[in-house]
């Protein structure tokens, strides 16, 4: 007999949540003016949806450990790279001036 | 604790990730992780080359985003991460032996991946109508280089998800043996992870 099983999954509302968070994005495009806290929150959505993905889509949350390191600290460090940058902005474009 | 394919279900509330061929190891297979890695770390060298044009050329990269079509950047985003949930539900499918429902879930993913391709060749003609080229200025450039170089993705990684369609029409992903069909998946979600990077540093950081 076949059970019809109307709960969401893991699976589904990672969907849900992902869209809710990329309409939020486009909002922040188009209204919110630049400032480290609007950037702050963007990489923090980046380093979310990066792992909400790799977690529940790409099924890393229990895989191999060298992979799931990888693939993780890539979402953490660029995410950081793209605040560092808008922070220290002058700095990056003082060491690389040719 | 042994974990076998019936302890989860297609849209049920069983987590897909306790899959015997996942848990504590590669998906899918080697081979496609040595190219996940390669791409990403492509993929890393643009973002490199952005932050460091950014920091050089911050007026043109404050105002950049503001010329482009933000609607068409949302789109293709919704494109994608539905694709990557579509391929999700595929291979959720086949490990409880459905094949039929494995290929619809596929259909859409490959559609959505068509949907992006044709809003992203629009948003190309869009972007002309407004004056916006590849040598507009700096943004621009990094815009194109990035955003094609995505779209080659998306075209190929929509290829392979019509071979794993043909694969299962003839039966060689089944249940037992799908360890292809889950590394087409993985390539799949690097292409869609790739994205969102790029929409944001693209379309909404100023």
């Amino acid at each position: 007999m076949i059970v019809k099983n109307n709960t969401l999954s893991a699976l589904d509302f990672s969907w849900i949540l992902l869209m809710i968070i990329t309409t939020a994005n486009a909002f922040v495009a188009e209204t919110a003016e630049p400032s480290l806290a609007i950037t702050a929150l963007i990489c923090g959505s980046i380093a979310y949806k990066g792992r909400r993905i790799m977690d529940y889509f790409m099924e890393l949350n229990h895989a191999n450990s060298t992979i799931q390191f990888f693939m993780r600290s890539y979402f953490h460090v660029f995410p950081a790279l793209i605040f560092l940058s808008d922070l220290f902005a002058e700095e990056l474009a003082s060491l690389t001036a040719l | 604790m042994t974990i076998t394919a019936t302890d989860f279900n297609l849209n049920g509330s069983g987590a897909v990730t306790q899959e015997p061929e996942t848990l504590n190891k590669i998906p899918g297979n080697r081979a496609v992780w040595v190219g996940i890695f390669a791409e990403m770390t492509e993929f890393a060298l643009f973002f490199l080359v952005y932050f460091i044009a950014k920091a050089h050329y911050p007026e043109q990269f404050n105002q950049g985003p503001l010329e482009l079509n933000t609607l068409a950047g949302m789109l293709n985003t919704f494109a994608l991460i539905s694709s990557s949930y579509f391929v999700a539900k595929a291979l959720a499918a086949i490990r409880i032996n459905k094949p039929d429902q494995s290929i619809k879930w596929l259909w859409r993913a490959v559609f959505c991946g068509g949907i992006y391709l044709v809003i992203k060749v629009w948003e190309y003609h869009w972007n002309v109508g407004q004056g916006i080229e590849t040598n507009t200025n700096k943004f621009y450039t990094m815009y194109y280089y990035m955003t094609f170089n995505h779209l080659l993705h998306v075209g190929w990684a929509s290829g392979s998800l019509l071979w794993a369609i043909h694969q299962l029409k003839v039966g060689r992903y089944t249940q037992k043996n799908h360890l292809g069909f889950t590394a087409i998946a993985c390539y799949w979600h690097m292409v869609d992870l790739a994205w969102v990077i790029i929409f944001p540093l693209l379309y909404v950081l100023r």
